[in-house]
């Protein structure tokens, strides 16, 4: 992993098209600004491997076998 | 004449199809990115859809409409978003992920999966309530 030290308003160039940019620090929470070109897709660390892992479970619970659901109404997100 | 190609799926046994009901999803779905080609079955009488690999025709996701569910989701034009569902032999233990929608163009047979940073959307939104 490349570590290097920035500080506040300083920033970092990827690839010469992203640009992750400190915006604040505080709390021991910083507060990121990136600029990216649309097709570069960004996520929150954490949800990306909660996604990723919820994707990994229903592949191998797709073999379960379902019986009754009619039984059931739909939960509608209200 | 299209050339027919068969699938051995887990769900359905052997299906045959043809290059034209091909779902391409570029760079696949999250975790399973080198899998890009699938084929989307709707099921008769229930209101699962299955998306089968065809790379890997062992690896299945049964599917949900999301509008099933909430008519306020965030819709993409000419898309229609689905749930990826976690099945369970409880029903009431049977969720859908809400957060990281798959929505499919059914006329130019491509798909896209996103991730909603929404709190109120949850990877394990629960299908079924008594």
């Amino acid at each position: 992993m490349l570590v290097l030290k920035r500080k506040m308003n300083e920033e970092i160039i990827i690839n010469s098209n992203i640009v992750v940019k400190i915006l604040s620090v505080t709390d021991g929470q910083v507060k990121i600004g990136i600029e990216a070109p649309t097709e570069i897709e960004i996520f929150r660390g954490e949800v990306f491997e909660k996604v990723k892992a919820n994707l990994i479970s229903a592949a191998e619970k797709s073999k379960e076998k379902v019986a009754g659901i009619t039984e059931f109404k739909i939960n509608k997100l209200l | 004449m299209q050339s027919k190609m068969k699938l051995k799926t887990e769900q359905f046994g052997e299906i045959e199809y043809a290059n034209e009901n091909v779902i391409r999803i570029a760079k696949g779905l999250f975790g399973f990115e080198n899998l890009e080609e699938y084929l989307l079955i709707k099921t008769d009488n229930t209101l699962f859809y299955w998306l089968n690999s065809i790379e890997e025709p062992s690896v299945a996701f049964p599917m949900v409409g999301i509008n099933v569910l909430d008519d306020t989701y965030p819709q993409v034009d000419g898309t229609e978003p689905f749930g990826i569902v976690t099945l369970d032999k409880d029903p009431l233990k049977i969720t859908v992920n809400m957060k990281a929608p798959l929505y499919i163009n059914q006329d130019i047979k491509t798909g896209k999966q996103k991730i909603l940073d929404r709190e109120k959307y949850l990877v394990n939104y629960k299908l079924f309530v008594e």
